[in-house]
């Protein structure tokens, strides 16, 4: 590349000048470099990858109304096709988390307004995402934000996308008007059981996760592609890593989130081959 | 990181030459020479004749010790090679210092005195060799071993491997942290091979006697970084040909005009030199007779 530039910015002087580029830019030489440059690339993409965002800011915006009980945002008025796999449904109305919130918020596809109709600046979105109640801590974020904006899927580890989804919860009797307290009593106990609790040295299932696709379904999700479970303080034991095999089922990501860069790992279980 | 052959046909020539076979030449080459293996403190001392040397070369058991004398050689072998030779494939003797045949209790025993971590390192070794990998010490990694799937002329290394297990021992003490982690993998991910963790499990099981290991259990895992940006099931496809694509202009543009190139300067070169050389010759001879 540093190649190309010097070309560039010889080219446009005497003639001699852009010989000389042109004996620079040779073929083996600008190969090497590009060698080098893709190199330097492949380190990245592995070990800092977490310091690229490649957020892509939106035009249109959808609407939502921040509900404190809840610690969720109720979509208002629905734009785009984000919606298509972001959110949960209930009774019909569409709730998403504080991460979802604040990720569509950043990239300016959410607005949500106050009480008295006023846009909530986001410095107080980053507000609600720092209270505990709102149950995700600021390293589920990052990871939230980082496969998000690659086009993962992502739901809370065990909460279904839509009341339907899943036999065991059944939405209420009375459809027709039900107010905040019925979504409460729904969810409250799944949420505070996926977030309290979580000690600093212990690794939590948090998100299941698909992978980017256009045919994903709420009403009909599958079976997540993985569970990221969120290592804080140590990685995780051997034994850790059975029990959440055990009870999650399916297979395992693990990250570990520091300042702007997150880390993903795997640790599968393998069989090497018996060679001949 | 994959299997990486070192050249091209290096695939075939290893499925032609498979190292089970080899293994068991040496196993009975070995057996009927009655061969004995001279304990030392730390390694052991065996004596091989050419045929042995051979083999014990191509199924990478121990390292050749190059001496001036001629005629047989030399090797030594690490404590997991000399106990899996004696105590899997039962093709040698072993002498103590005293001069007197070990029995196997005393071999077990002498070798669990000189590491504390040798019944979890000697059961990961017979795991991975009985599944005809090649084992060689991971030193240079960071690692208990690195394992092969041939013979390290044709193949990299395709795995570090740590050994670690449910009992009390210092090796034990590793991964613990983040930085020891993210250091194993930084290590084997840059020189292309995969972490792999051997977990062993004695279920319990009181190690008092070397007939133990086999009850001992081997659990494999790898463990890998992963990079969403890469993992994306619509973009995989996509990012290979792209690879593919760079890396064949790579190969093939540098390597035609260079050569063309340095032979006409090796050629000029080589001429002037050539010509210099004889002129001086001239000179030379001509010196020597007016002298004369």
């Amino acid at each position: 590349m540093g190649i190309a530039m010097y070309t560039l910015r010889k080219q446009p002087s005497s003639g001699v000048g852009a010989m000389e580029a042109k004996a620079l830019a040779s073929p083996s030489e600008s190969s090497d470099a590009g060698g080098c440059l893709e190199d330097l690339n492949d380190d990245e993409n592995s070990y800092a990858s977490g310091c690229r965002s490649n957020l892509q800011c939106r035009k249109v915006a959808s609407t939502g109304r921040w509900i404190d009980d809840l610690g969720m945002a109720e979509l208002v008025l629905r734009k785009g096709n984000t919606w298509n796999s972001t959110g949960i449904i209930r009774n019909g109305k569409v709730l998403c988390f504080i991460e979802e919130t604040l990720f569509l918020a950043e990239i300016g596809a959410f607005k949500i307004l106050n009480d008295d109709n006023t846009i909530l600046p986001m410095r107080e979105i980053y507000g609600k995402a720092l209270e505990a109640k709102n149950g995700c801590l600021w390293e589920s974020f990052e990871a939230y934000k980082r496969l998000k904006s690659l086009g993962y899927i992502i739901g809370r580890h065990g909460i279904s996308w839509s009341v339907k989804s899943v036999g065991t919860i059944l939405p209420p009797e009375g459809l027709s008007d039900i107010d905040k307290k019925d979504f409460e009593s729904i969810e409250s106990t799944h949420i505070s059981k996926t977030f309290t609790g979580m000690q600093r040295k212990e690794v939590q299932p948090i998100f299941d996760v698909y992978n980017p696709s256009s045919k994903f379904k709420k009403s009909s999700p599958g079976h997540p592609s993985f569970v990221l479970c969120l290592a804080r303080g140590q990685p995780p034991s051997k034994q850790e890593v059975e029990d959440l095999e055990n009870r999650c089922g399916c297979p395992l990501k693990f990250c570990k989130v520091d300042v702007g860069r997150t880390s993903f790992f795997s640790i599968d279980r393998v069989e090497l081959p018996a060679l001949p | 990181m994959g299997t990486r052959w070192k050249w091209k046909g290096a695939k075939e020539k290893a499925l032609a030459d498979p190292m089970s076979q080899i293994v068991c030449q040496l196993q009975s080459c070995l057996l009927q020479s009655n061969s004995q293996v001279l304990l030392t403190s730390s390694c052991g001392l065996l004596e091989a004749d050419d045929q042995q040397s051979e083999l014990l070369d191509r199924a990478c058991f121990g390292y050749r010790i190059i001496t001036a004398e001629k005629g047989n050689r030399l090797f030594t072998l690490s404590m997991e090679e000399t106990f899996y030779l004696f105590y899997i494939l039962k093709c040698i003797k072993v002498i103590g210092e005293d001069k007197c045949e070990k029995s196997c209790e005393e071999l077990w025993s002498f070798m669990n005195s000189c590491s504390e971590n040798f019944t979890n390192l000697f059961k990961a070794y017979s795991h991975l060799r009985m599944k005809n990998w090649v084992v060689k010490p991971g030193n240079l990694y960071g690692a208990d071993f690195v394992a092969y799937r041939h013979h390290p002329s044709l193949v990299h290394s395709e795995y570090a491997v740590l050994v670690l297990s449910d009992g009390q021992v210092e090796s034990n003490g590793r991964l613990l942290v983040w930085s020891d982690f993210e250091g194993a993998l930084r290590v084997t991910g840059g020189v292309a091979k995969t972490l792999l963790i051997l977990y062993i499990n004695k279920s319990g099981t009181e190690v008092t006697s070397p007939s133990c290991f086999e009850n001992f259990l081997v659990e494999e895992r790898t463990i890998t970084r992963w990079s969403p940006e890469q993992c994306r099931e619509d973009q995989t496809s996509l990012k290979k040909s792209l690879d593919a694509d760079k890396r064949g202009h790579k190969k093939v543009r540098p390597k035609k005009k260079p050569s063309v190139k340095n032979n006409l300067g090796l050629i000029i070169t080589g001429g002037l030199v050539c010509s210099l050389l004889i002129s001086n010759c001239f000179l030379l001879a001509r010196l020597w007779r007016s002298k004369l």
